[in-house]
């Protein structure tokens, strides 16, 4: 799938990452390959417990202490991030290059640190500001973020704020030193829906300012369909599908991706059942042989319990990682729910709802 | 804030109230009362009857009971006419007997026949006079002196003899400096208002227990001082501390030009309170140099080994009963000739203090270093740390300025108790090394039944630890933003 | 590829049963406590050594028979202060008993105060405690009780009730506990009160359970670990105010062994001998130690959290 792309940004390569539980050993990551290319939105999709944070977070060194990356590569700037071993050599990289902000904007800030103080310390570790220069940027960076009156509010602490504007700061500290690469972890689950499309806008905008890259991860495809470009979906420590959104939308191959699509409850019509993916996800505990989807999946082939499938082409961008895009298997349709997929799409936007922006 | 500070003040002021009031009912009520001669020398030299007398005018005074012998009940009933009674007239006595015996007294009988009046106070009694005699105002018609009715009654300003400053004086008071500044804490001083605790039985008979602990201790010690006089010589008197002394001798004529001069004098060695105040600041200084970086220490090296070298040193300490710990500490000082009592070398020799204060710091370091351990590894694993991380910061810097910022919170709100509490001393180290201190005094007083003063050191005591929860909770609004004691005490 | 049978290609869907396969790692709560506290070789050599100590305190005075009123030896100067040897395992005492007779029985006394104590604490503490959490109605009577008295050095309150009460253990007992509960109520309460606003109590709640089976199926539980720590707190905390208070002379009466007594009438000896003083103090060390780093480890071992790794 690394066909050669330009501006690549990040790329990762056959990566693994593996936690010890229990004197017991769980592969979280199960060799993923995939690119990044500069400037797209890229939207890692997938239930909870599919690898999605693991996955990302191997990009800053923030892995929990019981788990380890065991293979694979990451590439970024030249220099392979998998590598890294100290914190002195990430803390280049945090914060300066590659930014995250998490789910939970009420407890992401320090509640007996000033915002303001939150927002200079990383101008001043990054880039070696004198406090009077950090301060003036932490204004300004408050007021790109939509907070009126910044001046006033920059000796302010965060329990004076709401969710929103919380997430607000968070979103201003991780931009503060203008990073490559954002890494948004579920930024808007935490907040009303009401202030959930405010955020999202916020990120889309800023993010044609400065140019960077956004990683989204995921498991509301409304959020997907509206903000990104490329769209990865994760299941059981693996990529299975890969593709632009309207690929992945309207052209999906893998029956994971289209029981995904068939429940988003967006979708649902009125009287029909909402549809829901049976059984559970496998245990990361113990090897997992052929695809990890089978159990689950209406449409498994015998080869799925035997072999892992390889990824296929789809198109130059899109690809699938399962049994059924083999000439030999046999020709199967996805769901009426995926076919129809367009359709109600559409309707739904045309109704207005708060994903109609796009 | 106004309001809660009120009511939080109120709250104190009761409780402080409940505790002294509960330790004066157990202490007078379920202590044999025979148990205060246990320790009275003068009571070992009487028999008989006048060993009866003796006790009965005793417990009196402790305020245990009201008595009065045969003398006394004429004297009341009869007031001018009590001759006949008092010389033994038999009607006129049972007449006076009868009288006491109505009011719910118990008579009983010396030995020698004659009878005398006994009331045991019930716990109402017992706290309504202690209640009502604990605060005494001076004022101008206090002195009652019929040798000397000429005597001022009046407020007046002059001056502090030892600095010139101006202070409020008084004729008619019981002391003659009601009000006035020097360079010592708390620097303005008075004498209007004082609380009286009784005095002290059987050590230092006769003494107020507020003075016991106050006074210095040792030999006097005489300071060259001018007098009102103009007499200039070397004396240990206190001028400021005079109070109103009704038969003046030529000595204090020579030196005061009115009847104040009844003084205290100046030590050669500090007060208990004092002494327990110098060796407890040293040691808590020392205790926190040591622990809060040790407690830094240890929870940035989680789970390393100066991580479980300080836990092993916690769970020792916290572990080893604390009377142990003190006499190995102390056996241990003796090897480096260091005195395993304080009173050995004294107050002027640095050696006594080295041992006390070593240990009393080391006693306080585990609970310092455990909880500042745990509150930043609490801290550490909150959401705002992986966020600080993520912003690239380091460890250290996280550390200091993040996670330190929260986990001192709860440490600070604990500094005012530790500082305040410093002058209750340290019980079991001041009893091991025999410093004179105010931890020493409380097993010495319980020890010899020296009632008062276990209501004085309980009074204080309380006192003290209630006003420094309530000043460590002020200190909570200055570090913690989001506490502001408007809203019901914070959350 | 090429290789693959054709046969392979053909569609098997899996029944429920497959599908719904979890395979995480066995877990059992109490096979989780004792691997984690017997994975401590610390914590099983302090744990025979305290069982060691408890049953040489229980049997020891059975067969000695000691009591510290009957000193047949009081007038025969050859047996008073033997050093220690084969006969005398601790040497002999000022009346010419054995230390060692002394010891154990002392030991026995002050173990039962602590442990009493510790157990009257830990019951009224939990119990109350739980109550507290829960009662918005106890809790405003409660929290001013306890201002009361947590703001009242605790020491205070142990001298002046042993002091008022006269000695003897059970009296100690009663002055021990009297307060310490009032802390391990506290605390429980503010476990409780963290515990019961979780989701999954007001879940619970909403699907009608009655209080007390979220407090003993719920609550109780969790707080095993939490019950542990404040009981491997306060046992020893308990035998250093027995020893504490027996030396400044409120404690226990002549006519009782403990090992406060014995520390507080040896101490003028530490000099000329120093065995008769430096013993009980390591004996009542070593029981501290031993029971607070056998009770820690079980504290540490009874919470779930740390079965994760």
């Amino acid at each position: 799938m690394s066909e050669d792309k330009k501006n690549l940004i990040l790329s990762v390569k056959d990566l693994e990452v593996k936690f010890k539980v229990r004197d017991k050993v769980l592969t979280a990551i199960r060799r993923i390959s995939m690119d990044f290319e500069e400037g797209k939105v890229v939207a890692i999709v997938g239930e909870s417990g599919s690898g999605k944070s693991v996955f990302t977070k191997t990009f800053t060194g923030m892995l929990e202490i019981n788990g380890t990356v065991t293979n694979g590569e990451i590439w970024f700037e030249g220099k392979d991030l998998a590598k890294i071993k100290n914190d002195k050599e990430w803390e280049q990289i945090r914060g300066k290059k590659i930014a995250t902000v998490f789910q939970d904007p009420m407890t992401s800030l320090n509640p007996v640190k000033t915002i303001g103080d939150q927002i200079s310390e990383v101008i001043i570790k990054h880039q070696g500001k004198s406090k009077a220069e950090a301060k003036k940027m932490a204004i300004e960076m408050m007021g790109r973020v939509g907070i009126r009156e910044p001046e006033k509010r920059y000796n302010e602490y965060p329990f004076m704020y709401s969710g929103g504007m919380r997430q607000r700061i968070v979103i201003a500290i991780a931009l503060a030193c203008r990073p490559r690469i954002l890494i948004c972890d579920e930024p808007t689950t935490a907040l009303d829906v009401t202030i959930q499309a405010q955020i999202i806008r916020l990120i889309k905008d800023l993010s044609q300012e400065y140019g960077f890259t956004t990683i989204y991860i995921t498991h509301d495809l409304g959020v997907v369909a509206n903000v990104a470009d490329v769209v990865a979906v994760m299941y059981a420590g693996q990529i299975i599908e890969y593709g632009n959104v309207n690929e992945i939308f309207y052209d999906s191959r893998h029956p994971y991706t289209w029981g995904l699509l068939s429940s988003l409850p967006q979708l649902g019509e009125k009287g029909e059942n909402l549809f829901a993916i049976r059984g559970t996800p496998p245990s990361l505990f113990e090897e997992i042989k052929g695809d990890a989807f089978a159990p689950r999946s209406n449409y498994a082939l015998k080869i799925d319990y035997e072999q892992e499938p390889p990824f296929f082409k789809v198109s130059d961008t899109h690809f699938a990682k399962t049994w059924l895009m083999d000439p030999r298997a046999p020709k199967v349709e996805p769901p009426a729910a995926v076919r129809e997929l367009h359709e109600r799409m559409l309707a739904l936007t045309s109704k207005g709802g708060i994903y109609g922006e796009r | 804030m106004k309001r809660y500070v009120l009511t939080r003040i109120l709250k104190s002021i009761l409780s402080i109230f409940a505790v002294v009031s509960i330790v004066i009912v157990m202490i007078y009520t379920m202590i044999p009362s025979d148990k205060v001669f246990d320790n009275d020398a003068g009571a070992k030299k009487m028999k008989g009857d006048q060993l009866v007398t003796y006790k009965m005018r005793k417990l009196k005074e402790l305020g245990y009971q009201d008595y009065a012998s045969i003398n006394e009940m004429c004297i009341a009933t009869f007031g001018d006419n009590a001759k006949a009674c008092s010389d033994g007239d038999e009607a006129a006595r049972s007449q006076a007997v009868d009288k006491y015996a109505s009011k719910g007294y118990a008579i009983n009988t010396l030995k020698s026949g004659e009878p005398y009046a006994v009331h045991k106070y019930r716990w109402y009694e017992l706290l309504g006079r202690f209640y009502s005699k604990l605060l005494v105002i001076d004022n101008v018609n206090a002195i009652k002196d019929e040798e000397n009715p000429d005597l001022e009654r009046k407020y007046y300003w002059g001056k502090n003899p030892y600095n010139g400053t101006p202070a409020l004086l008084c004729s008619g008071c019981t002391y003659k400096y009601q009000l006035y500044f020097d360079g010592s804490f708390p620097f303005i001083h008075q004498n209007k208002f004082r609380l009286d605790f009784g005095t002290s039985f059987p050590t230092s008979q006769g003494v107020p227990t507020l003075q016991v602990i106050n006074e210095g201790q040792g030999p006097n010690k005489k300071v060259e001082q001018n007098f009102e006089t103009g007499l200039t010589e070397q004396s240990a008197l206190i001028q400021t501390s005079c109070q109103y002394k009704f038969k003046t001798d030529h000595l204090d004529e020579k030196r005061f030009n009115d009847h104040y001069a009844s003084c205290l004098s100046y030590h050669e060695s500090p007060s208990m309170v004092q002494t327990s105040y110098t060796l407890g600041l040293i040691a808590l200084v020392i205790a926190y140099a040591m622990g809060i970086p040790l407690g830094i220490l240890m929870a940035q090296n989680k789970d390393k080994l100066v991580d479980k070298v300080g836990i092993a040193y916690i769970n020792l300490l916290i572990a080893v009963p604390s009377l142990a710990f003190i006499f190995f500490m102390r056996s241990i000082g003796t090897l480096f000739g260091l005195p395993d009592k304080f009173p050995q070398l004294g107050f002027n020799d640095i050696r006594s203090y080295i041992m006390p204060v070593l240990i009393l710091a080391l006693l306080q370091t585990p609970s310092l270093m455990m909880w500042l351990r745990r509150y930043m590894i609490d801290q550490s694993n909150a959401d705002y740390v992986k966020f600080a991380r993520a912003k690239g910061l380091s460890q250290g810097e996280i550390f200091r300025s993040h996670i330190l910022k929260n986990a001192i919170i709860p440490i600070v709100n604990g500094i005012p108790a530790s500082i305040i509490l410093c002058i209750s001393g340290a019980l079991i180290t001041e009893s091991a090394f025999a410093v004179p201190g105010m931890g020493k005094m409380l097993p010495d007083a319980i020890k010899t039944t020296n009632n008062n003063m276990v209501i004085t050191l309980v009074f204080i005591f309380t006192t003290l630890s209630i006003l420094s929860v309530l000043i460590g909770d002020i200190l909570m609004t200055v570090v913690d933003p989001r506490i502001s004691l408007t809203e019901k005490g914070g959350k | 590829m090429t290789e693959l049978n054709k046969d392979l290609f053909e569609l098997q869907i899996a029944d429920d049963s497959q599908s719904e396969h979890i395979a995480s790692p066995q877990y059992s709560y109490w096979r989780s406590v004792f691997r984690k506290f017997f994975s401590s070789k610390l914590a099983i050599f302090m744990m025979v050594l305290s069982l060691l100590v408890i049953l040489l305190s229980i049997f020891q005075p059975m067969f000695s028979g000691y009591n510290p009123n009957v000193t047949p030896n009081i007038n025969r100067p050859e047996m008073k202060y033997i050093r220690p040897n084969s006969t005398y395992w601790f040497g002999t005492d000022d009346v010419g008993n054995s230390l060692f007779d002394a010891v154990w029985k002392g030991t026995g006394t002050s173990l039962f105060i602590s442990f009493m104590a510790t157990f009257i604490t830990t019951t009224l503490g939990v119990i109350i405690g739980m109550w507290w959490g829960f009662s918005k109605r106890v809790d405003a009577v409660m929290i001013e009780v306890y201002n009361i008295v947590s703001n009242i050095p605790a020491t205070l309150i142990a001298m002046i009730l042993a002091y008022a009460l006269g000695a003897g253990p059970w009296q100690l007992i009663f002055a021990l506990s009297v307060t310490s509960w009032v802390s391990t109520a506290y605390f429980i309460r503010v476990q409780v009160m963290i515990i019961r606003d979780r989701e999954y109590n007001l879940a619970s709640r909403c699907l009608g359970t009655p209080t007390w089976k979220i407090i003993t199926h719920n609550i109780l539980p969790y707080l095993i670990s939490v019950i542990m720590t404040s009981i491997s707190r306060d046992v020893p905390s308990f035998i250093s105010y027995e020893v504490f208070l027996s030396y400044i002379g409120v404690g226990l009466g002549q006519q009782h062994a403990s090992l406060g007594r014995m520390i507080q009438q040896y101490s003028p000896y530490m000099t000329s001998t120093p065995y008769l003083f430096w013993i009980p103090v390591a004996i009542s060390a070593l029981i501290s130690v031993s029971l607070y780093i056998v009770g820690q480890t079980l504290a540490d071992a009874s919470d779930p959290r740390t079965h994760m790794v």
